[in-house]
This record gives structure tokens, C-alpha cells and sequence, in this order.
């Protein structure tokens, strides 16, 4: 597994000698684009040379993972013949230790890898795709390799632009340090060390957002992206935390030695043991952590376990969602997703690689790496952030008109369906999502980045027919729309990538709907964020390539993009078209690396009603059928609407925007997401720190005033407080309530005719929507 | 929670099977919403009165279908008390256009305009 | 394959043209074609009455919606046509918000109307066997108060007068809105 290391070598020889290579540092560009195709080339070598040749790809039926030997690596036990119970045996997977770092008690912390057609599948979609990135770079960047490199949009006081050095060997270092740890976290074989990388990318990210350090904006949005990040790191360690004191260990398989007898158990092995069918299961050491800290008396264990009474699942399912914290945080889902659009400052390449394909990604790949941790209740919490996210990321999406932060606010929407498909037992399904979208998003990124070089600007409004001028961005984009769409035939077997894993995930979320009728908001939520996904991309690319110019002059300077951009931007799109068919096999390698113990159709313990259902259910015709119709129209519909409005211009969206203004002015201000945070978060931790500064200047003499001070404003406050307040504002309230109440019910009546027929219409559907909804919770399914 | 029918013949049998109540209730749903939007969409008066006609005619065509025994024969049938109803709906359709036609035509004659945007008396 | 069901052609067509000409109705703006378009779609609508079974209805609708009814709009239309009122568009938003409730009221009323199996058509063979009957005698007999159709059911006698009573009134009341309202005002200068 060299090609980790390749792209640590390019790091250090960069970070040693970078001023020295080349003129301007040019060789170091140079040196990192080797080092990352290397790695490309060995995980390719590792999947169709060492893998593919060893392991069958499993037949849709049943597992037939037989092991076979290869190198002196140690092997878990491969899938074997478990037919005459339901569950999945363990993948076939390779595991062990290369260096151990200490022992604390029973937990050892080690250097391990744990390789498996998941961990393959991820280095070899992030080598391809960072290889794409690093050529481009080479292009995008260019720039920076002129000596004094002019920053033209950051003005000093002396109202010039701000002459700097290029960095150009910078900026290929941190990619390089960026590659070697995203290359860490797929291959490691523990927790600890997981989280050891999972912190490097946060800092690579950090620096990569923060190049344009001299810019305001991209050194904020550097620290938010840091500081968010934290909350949700913060509760990965409790996660961690929780597992350690319970289960003691971090290891995700089981460590064999030369005779193949298991000398050490794995996380997964020890919650889903064979005896138990691979069904998870508290350990004893979990039962007994959780009656010790709730003070309750050990029951006997699994054998006595009573309904009312689950040993150990309160405990797994904070670890759970303790891990999923953290995940929320890197994949920007929903209460933390405010650091990703922010993000955006970052050089596009960056925006490309880190916060599209691959890091952001590694949040939604822990979870999968994860999966046999968590218990249906903790899968539901993760299905319902995913369903939220989708949903709030689509509709702000709707209104941005920077191209990037159009495309960084789909980006965590896709998340968000990787989350709930994931939640919902799609583990395949949000898998494959997830490598289809970061080809076609990282292409994408790569286009916009060349509509940027080309116009200097972000503004989408600025900029409009640029088609004849860059014809190769526009068509490949345009194959990234309509592959983050899902567009593809329905009911046929043929389309681009993303109707594959958008349909796999639609179906899995209609299965899970008819197993759980009170969840069907879970059916509904991502059908109507295809049919956003599809407006909001394809207004993107009418604003940008169709249509007429709005800024002519920034139009005759546009030009199309040199070669060594335009060439990844081809590939990616061949990319995005193709991983997904058939032909390729990527769900049956992804099938393969299935987690132990995921495939049965499983019941909740805390929740009884929950059922997640077997991932192989969905794929049957009479939810094949209906789901795929259903996310074949929506997003027809979406891309009709765009067309109407932004290309055919029949609705004028000024027009739209003045008649929907309160919503328009939601959606532009993100939700109030950065305002709600800034008051709930930022104002009182400014607060106390200014309490504290203070309180450590001026201590003695502020005492002594301040003790005159309160007597007075004490009594002030009495009086005021009782009197004016108590007595005189409960008759003043209650009187402007009904007052304010009243106002708020006349603007109700309007007057118009029209907008009662409109009330009446919306009023029906409503009605029977309650009732539907009334329906399915008060009738026993 | 009722699931859609899973039939993948709707669509081929049309042409050799009679249709049934439902197909005559999707005509009648078609025009009654395009009826509703034409109401709240249509600037001109007229246009909104020709919208409460297609509004009517799609429940017209609905009691129609309720009776008619070629499309459902079992009890439940309205039978000839569907067409009663719908003759009923149709004379007092006639009605109603006289009566709104006038009062349109006087909305006209007072505001000098048809457009019912101008007639927000009602503003609370 | 089996021969081709005629009325469920002739279903097919009428109902497709009486839902492309509403359709039509909504999305033009010109107030003269809506009115051509309306009139279109009424008599595809009787078409569809037509076929099933209910002749006099279907007379009715033509003579009465589409023979008087739309007259009377359309002098409505020529009365009121100046230039300004007879292209009105209609703003952008209330086409999205229009289209975003009536699409949802739309597919809830399909949905209903195909989740009840039993409106899902009978078989062939037994529409074939129902005897063609006149209903233009029932019918009159119903609204004289005499069912002779299904003899536990009430006659229509009430409503009938009260209908009638109603037309009178409206078309007085309709005469005096409608009148012109100069001589009044002459009469109070």
C-alpha cells in the first residue's frame, strides 16, 4: 500500500526544498503531480491486480467471498456458507499493525491498516479524481508562479492591489499533505487512528481555505470551517469515549496471528459475534459499563433480556451518535453545515478535491466504515439529518447566485442523501452515491473553476451566453448536471451515473417507507430534493452559458481554458457518465465490501415499531417501479421549470423574486442559519470573554463601584420590575397581543379574489394531506 | 397508508377495456384545477368567470360518471340521480353567468377596468 | 391483442381534447381565444357525457353551456374588450404559486380517484351486455316527482320548482344589475 505514502514523500521533499525547485517553485507542482498519479496507478494495480484476481465479485444472492491468500498480510475470516441464518457474514478484508504506539490498559494504539473492496474503492476514486485536480491546478494556478503575484481582490488602505509573492509550491505542498491523509483515514485500521487523520484533513482544509490568507472572507471562512469542525469532533470523542470505556478496543477487525487463530477482537467482531448471527448485539463489557453509570444492578446479560429493559443499547447508541457528531461536522449536515458554502473562499481546485469529493465525503465514508456500530435507533437519527440537510441545503441553493456557492450547497445536499440512504439501510446505495457524486461533483467544481479563470468573477449574474466561448466547460458541465440529476431513461437500465445511485437511494427510502408508515416524510424528502437538485443546477447552467450576455465586458475576455484544464474536465466527464453502468460492477465491488451483519432486515430494540429492511428488497419491480417513475418526473419537472424561467424566460425571475419576497429573503440569508449561530453561539462566548477581560482589569476598583451601583440599580429594579412591569405590562400585553394578533390576521385579507381562490385550492390539499397523514399514525399497519 | 396501483397495464389496456370511474374522475380533475388556477391566476374578470365554468363542468362530468352504469355497476351506483344532479348544475350554472356577467359588467362601468386586482375593497 | 374498444376511443379523444383545450384556456392570455378554447372544451365535455350514457345531460350541456351560456360571455368579452383588457398577462409569481397548488390538488385528486379499485372499469363482456336505455322519460318523470328507474328513490319535484323560481329571480336580479345607470343618474343631477 505504497500509494498512501507516495504523496507523504511529495509533502516532506516540498516542505524541505520547495523554494529551490524550479523557477518559482514550479517543480514542486511538478513533483506532487507525479507522486499523486503514482498513487492512482498503485491503488488501481491494488484493486484490478492484487483484489480482483482473489475475490469473486459476489453474485446479487448471496455471499460467496472465499478467502484466498495473498502477500503476508494476516486475513479475517472471508464470508463463508452462513445460509441457514439471514444475516451477512464479514467481509473479506485485510488487517493488521504495522506499529504500535502504546498500550493503556487494555486499549492499544496502533498503526494499522484494515483493507477491504470499500477501502480499494475509495483510494482509487481519490486518486483518479486527485489526479484530475492536481493537473488542473497546474493550469488554474499558474498565476501564482509570477514573482510578485497581484491579489486583486484585496485592496490595502493605500488603494492598490496587494503585490505578494507567488506560492505555488505552497499551495501543492498542503494538496500533497491534503492526499496523504485523506489516503490515511480509507486505509486506517483503528479508531484512534481514524481520528489521528481525520484532524489532518481538518488542517489541511484549514490552510487550503485560508491560501488567499491576505483576503478577509477566506481567512474567516478558514476559522469557521476550523471551529465548526471542532463541535463535531468534540463529539466524535465522546463517541470514542464511550466505546473505548465499553468495549475496549479500537480495532476495526480481528488481529490473526501466523496460524490464522484470532488473537485480538475486533470492534465489529465483538458487537455482531457469529453465535448471534451477526445481529447486533451489547457486549457484556457495554451491559455492564451502563448499569455502572446509571447505578442500576447488572442484569444477567443478553439471555434475560426483557422487553422494557434493553441492557447496553442506551450506550451504543450515544457512541453512535457520538461518532456521527463527528461525521456531521465533516460532512457539513445539518446544524453544522455552515463552514462548507464559507468554504468556498478557497482556490476552486481546493473547493474541487477537499470540499466536494473527497473530505467532506470521509464523514459520509465513516459512517459506512462504521455501520455495524450503530443500532437502528442511531440510523434513524442519521436518515432524519440527512432528510433535513438535503432539504434546507436544496431550497437555499435555489436562490444563490454565486456559482460556487450554488454548487457548495448542492454538495451538501447530495451529502445529505448519502446520510439518509445510509440511515435507511442503503448502505450500497448512499456507498455508490458517494463515489458517482464526487466524479461528477468534482467535475463540476473543475468547470466552474474554468468559468472563474475565464471571467474573473463568481457572480453568476455577470455572466450568461458564455457557451460559444468556452464550448468545452459548457458541454462537460452540462454532462454534470445532468448526471447529478440522475438523468437516464426510466425503467431502463441505461443513464448516467447519478440516476444509478440517485435511484438506488430513492428506492431504499420508498422501501423503508412502506416498512415504516410514520416515517413517510423520509419517502416524500427525496423526491422533492430531485426536483430542486435539478432546478437549481440547471438555472446554474442557463445563468452561466445560455442565454445572452449581461456583462459585455467581462464576455469578449472570456476565453476558453488552456489544455492541461481542459483535459481532467474531459476525463471527469467520461467519469461521470460511466461509473455508474453496469458493466463496471461498482455496486457488486461495493456488495463485497458490505459490513457484517447489514444485510438482514432488522428491528429497533428502544424503538420496537423501527424497521430498517434489507437493502436487497428495494430493488424488486413493485418498488423499482413506482420510485423510479416518480424520480424520473420530478426531476423532469425541475429541469422544465428551470428552462422555462432562466432559458425560454416565458416567467420573468425578477418578477418571481418580488412576488415571493419574504421567502426569497429566506432562502438568500441561508436560512438565518449564520445570524441564528452568531446570536446563540458567537455574541454570548464574546460576552463572557469580554465578562472575564473585565473582570480581570479592573477587579478592585469595579467592586467597590459596582457594589454602590447594583444597591441603586436594585432598587430601580424593584420598583420598576414589580410596578411598571408586572402590574402595568400584563394589562399592556395582553391589550398589543390581541392587537398585534389582529394586525398580523388583516394582512390575511387581502382583498384579492385571487388569492382566496389560491387559499382554497392550498386549504384542500392540505386537508387531505392531514388526513393522510392522520391516517397512517392512527390506523395500526 | 394506500400505495398507487402497481398495474403496469394502465396504460396498454386503455384501448380494448372499458374505462372505468376513475378515468372520467382524471378528466374531471384536470379541468377543475385548471378551472381553480384559471380563477386565481386570470387578471380579467371574464376569465375568472370562465374558470368557475370549468370548474363546474369538471364536477358535472364527475356526477356524470358517478351514474352512469357503463362504468360501474354495482350498488353503490348514484344511477339516473347523477344526471338529475348534473342538469340541476348545469341551470344553475346558466344562472350564475347571468348574475356574475352582470356584475361584472358593472365592476366595469364603475372602475372603468375588468381587472379584479383593481376590486380590493374587501383589504382589511 | 383484442379488437379495439370504440367508446374507450372515442373516451380517449374527447377526454383528451376537452383537458388540452382547458389546459389552453389557462395558459392563454388573450381573453377572445379563452373564450374560443372554453367552447371547445364544453362540447368535448358533452362528447364525453355522450359516452357515458346520459344523452339528454349531453343535449343539454350543448344547447344550454355552449349554446347560451357562452353566448352570453362572449358578450360579456365584446362588451368589456377594450385594447388594454384583451391581452392581460398574468405575473410570473402567480403562475409559479398557481402551478405549484394546483399540481399538488392535482395529484391528490388523481391519486384518490385510482386508489378505489372498484372505479378501475368493469369487464368488457359485461359492458357489452347492459341493454342501451333511453333516460330522456326517467329523467322527466324524476323531475316531475315519479321515479320510474329505481322506485325507492325520491322524485325531484321541490328542487325542479325551486329551480325555476330561482332562474326568474336571477334573471330579474341579473336585468337590474346589469341595466345602465345613466338615467338614474340623470335623474338625481
Amino acid at each position: 500500500m505504497t500509494a498512501w505514502l507516495v504523496p507523504l514523500a511529495s509533502f516532506v521533499l516540498i516542505v524541505l526544498f520547495g523554494k529551490f525547485m524550479g523557477p518559482h517553485g514550479k517543480g514542486a507542482g511538478y513533483l506532487s503531480v507525479l507522486a499523486i498519479v503514482t498513487s492512482a496507478i498503485l491503488s488501481l494495480i491494488a484493486l484490478f491486480g492484487v483484489w480482483l484476481p482473489n475475490h469473486e465479485l459476489p453474485t446479487p444472492t448471496h455471499h460467496t467471498g472465499e478467502p484466498a491468500s495473498a502477500g503476508g498480510d494476516t486475513k479475517t475470516s472471508a464470508g463463508g456458507e452462513h445460509a441457514e441464518h439471514p444475516n451477512n457474514a464479514p467481509p473479506s478484508a485485510y488487517f493488521g499493525n504495522w506499529y504500535s504506539l502504546g498500550e493503556f490498559g487494555k486499549l492499544k494504539l496502533t498503526i494499522g491498516y484494515y483493507i477491504d473492496s470499500l477501502t480499494l474503492g475509495m483510494f482509487c476514486m481519490v486518486g483518479i479524481i486527485a489526479s484530475c485536480v492536481h493537473f488542473y491546478a497546474l493550469g488554474y494556478m499558474h498565476d501564482e508562479l509570477h514573482e510578485p503575484f497581484v491579489d486583486h481582490e484585496v485592496t490595502l488602505t493605500s488603494g492598490e492591489h496587494l503585490h505578494r509573492k507567488g506560492r505555488f509550491y505552497r499551495f501543492f505542498q498542503y494538496l500533497s499533505l491534503f492526499c496523504f491523509s485523506m489516503f490515511g483515514i480509507v486505509i486506517s485500521g483503528n479508531l484512534a487512528m481514524v481520528f489521528v487523520f481525520w484532524e489532518l484533513v481538518g488542517i489541511c482544509s484549514y490552510f487550503l481555505i485560508g491560501f488567499y490568507i491576505e483576503r478577509h472572507s477566506a481567512s474567516t471562512a478558514a476559522n469557521k470551517a476550523f471551529i465548526v469542525n471542532r463541535v463535531g469532533d468534540f463529539g466524535m470523542l465522546i463517541g470514542m469515549m464511550a466505546l473505548w470505556s465499553s468495549v475496549g478496543t479500537f480495532a476495526f477487525g480481528d488481529l490473526k496471528n501466523k496460524e490464522g487463530d484470532v488473537v485480538e477482537v475486533g470492534l465489529f467482531s465483538q458487537l455482531r459475534t457469529e453465535e448471534n448471527h451477526y445481529h447486533l448485539a451489547p457486549t457484556q463489557e457495554i451491559i455492564a459499563e451502563e448499569s455502572r453509570m446509571t447505578g442500576e444492578p447488572a442484569s444477567a446479560g443478553g439471555a434475560t433480556e426483557s422487553p422494557t429493559n434493553k441492557p447496553g443499547q442506551w450506550l451504543l447508541l450515544i457512541a453512535g451518535v457520538g461518532i456521527f457528531c463527528g461525521c456531521v461536522g465533516k460532512s457539513a449536515q445539518f446544524p453544522l453545515h455552515v463552514w462548507l458554502p464559507d468554504a468556498m473562499e478557497g482556490p476552486t481546485p481546493v473547493s474541487a478535491l477537499v470540499h466536494s469529493a473527497t473530505m467532506v465525503a470521509a464523514g459520509v465514508y465513516l459512517v459506512g466504515r462504521f455501520y455495524p456500530v450503530f443500532t437502528p435507533e442511531t440510523l434513524l437519527v442519521i436518515a432524519y439529518i440527512g432528510c433535513i440537510t438535503l432539504l434546507i441545503a436544496a431550497t437555499i441553493a435555489i436562490t444563490a447566485t454565486d456559482i460556487k456557492r450554488v454548487l457548495a450547497y448542492s454538495t451538501v445536499s447530495q451529502l445529505g442523501y448519502m446520510m439518509l440512504s445510509l440511515g435507511l439501510g442503503g448502505w450500497v446505495a448512499g456507498m455508490f452515491h458517494l463515489i458517482t457524486h464526487a466524479f461528477f461533483k468534482g467535475l463540476l467544481f473543475l468547470c466552474s473553476g474554468s468559468v472563474i479563470h475565464a471571467v474573473h468573477t463568481n457572480d453568476m449574474t455577470q455572466m450568461g451566453g458564455l457557451r460559444k466561448k468556452m464550448p468545452i466547460t459548457a458541454y462537460t458541465m452540462l454532462v454534470g448536471c445532468l448526471a447529478i440529476i440522475g438523468a437516464g431513461i426510466p425503467l431502463s437500465n441505461f443513464g448516467l451515473s447519478g440516476y444509478y445511485s440517485k435511484d438506488a437511494i430513492i428506492e431504499q427510502a420508498w422501501s423503508f417507507a412502506n416498512a415504516n408508515p410514520q416515517h413517510q416524510i423520509l419517502k416524500w424528502a427525496p423526491i422533492a430534493g430531485a426536483m430542486i437538485t435539478a432546478f437549481y443546477m440547471f438555472r446554474l447552467w442557463y445563468l452561466t452559458f445560455a442565454g445572452k450576455p449581461r456583462d459585455q465586458h467581462r464576455f469578449d475576455h472570456a476565453h476558453e481554458s488552456p489544455r492541461v484544464m481542459t483535459t481532467p474536465l474531459i476525463v471527469l466527464a467520461i467519469f461521470a457518465v460511466a461509473i455508474g453502468w453496469p458493466i463496471f460492477h461498482v455496486t457488486d465491488l461495493l456488495e463485497q465490501g458490505r459490513p457484517v451483519g447489514t444485510q438482514a432486515t432488522t428491528h429497533g430494540e428502544l424503538l420496537t415499531a423501527l424497521v430498517i429492511p434489507d437493502e436487497h428488497l428495494s430493488h424488486e419491480p413493485a418498488i423499482k417501479t413506482p420510485a423510479g417513475i416518480a424520480a424520473f418526473c420530478t426531476a423532469a419537472a425541475g429541469l422544465l421549470l428551470a428552462t422555462v424561467i432562466y432559458l425560454w424566460r416565458m416567467l420573468n425571475p425578477d418578477e418571481l423574486k418580488q412576488s415571493f419576497k419574504p421567502v426569497h429573503a429566506f432562502l438568500w440569508n441561508k436560512w438565518y442559519f449564520d445570524e441564528l449561530y452568531h446570536y446563540l453561539f458567537v455574541l454570548p462566548t464574546k460576552g463572557i470573554a469580554s465578562i472575564a477581560s473585565w473582570f480581570d482589569r479592573g477587579i478592585i476598583d469595579s467592586i467597590l463601584h459596582g457594589s454602590a451601583a447594583i444597591c441603586r440599580t436594585g432598587s430601580k429594579v424593584v420598583d420598576s420590575l414589580f410596578d411598571q412591569t408586572m402590574v402595568d405590562g400584563t394589562v399592556d400585553t395582553f391589550a398589543s397581543g390581541t392587537w398585534n394578533f389582529g394586525l398580523w390576521l388583516r394582512r390575511l385579507q387581502t382583498g384579492s379574489l385571487r388569492q382566496y381562490v389560491m387559499f382554497i385550492v392550498v386549504g384542500t390539499v392540505l386537508l387531505f394531506v392531514m388526513i393522510t397523514f392522520a391516517q397512517s399514525y392512527l390506523t395500526p399497519s | 397508508m394506500i400505495n398507487l396501483p402497481a398495474n403496469p397495464m394502465l396504460f396498454a389496456n386503455l384501448l380494448t377495456e372499458p374505462v372505468g370511474v376513475a378515468h372520467y374522475v382524471t378528466v374531471g380533475a384536470v379541468l377543475f384545477v385548471c378551472g381553480a388556477l384559471c380563477m386565481a391566476t386570470k387578471r380579467n374578470a371574464l376569465g375568472v368567470l370562465m374558470g368557475i365554468e370549468l370548474v363546474l363542468n369538471g364536477a358535472n362530468l364527475n356526477f356524470i360518471a358517478f351514474g352512469s352504469p357503463y362504468l360501474r355497476s354495482d350498488a353503490h351506483n348514484l344511477g339516473l340521480d347523477g344526471q338529475l344532479m348534473a342538469l340541476f348544475v348545469i341551470v344553475l350554472a346558466a344562472a350564475e353567468a347571468a348574475v356574475a356577467l352582470a356584475i361584472a359588467l358593472n365592476f366595469y362601468n364603475n372602475h372603468d377596468s375588468i381587472d379584479v386586482d383593481r376590486a380590493a375593497q374587501l383589504r382589511g | 391483442m383484442d379488437a379495439i374498444y370504440w367508446p374507450s376511443f372515442f373516451f380517449l379523444l374527447f377526454g383528451g381534447l376537452a383537458c388540452a383545450f382547458a389546459v389552453a384556456v389557462l395558459l392563454s392570455s388573450n381573453i377572445v381565444r379563452m373564450a374560443f378554447y372554453l367552447v371547445l372544451s364544453l362540447a368535448a365535455t358533452a362528447g364525453l357525457m355522450f359516452l357515458a350514457g346520459a344523452e339528454f345531460v349531453g343535449a343539454m350541456q350543448l344547447m344550454i353551456y355552449v349554446g347560451g351560456t357562452l353566448v352570453l360571455l362572449i358578450f360579456g368579452v365584446m362588451l368589456t374588450s377594450q385594447e388594454r383588457f384583451v391581452e392581460m398577462h398574468t405575473w410570473a409569481g402567480d403562475w409559479v404559486k398557481g402551478f405549484l397548488a394546483g399540481g399538488a390538488l392535482l395529484f391528490v385528486l388523481i391519486y384518490a380517484a385510482f386508489s378505489i379499485p372498484a372505479w378501475r372499469g368493469i369487464e368488457r363482456a359485461t359492458v357489452e351486455a347492459i341493454p342501451a336505455q333511453k333516460s330522456v322519460t326517467p329523467i322527466a318523470m324524476g323531475l316531475l316527482g315519479a321515479r320510474t328507474d329505481a322506485p325507492d328513490r325520491s322524485g325531484y319535484l321541490l328542487p325542479f320548482e325551486i329551480v325555476s323560481v330561482h332562474l326568474l329571480v336571477v334573471l330579474v336580479g341579473a336585468a337590474y344589475l346589469a341595466r345602465a345607470k345613466r338615467s338614474r343618474e340623470s335623474k338625481i343631477v
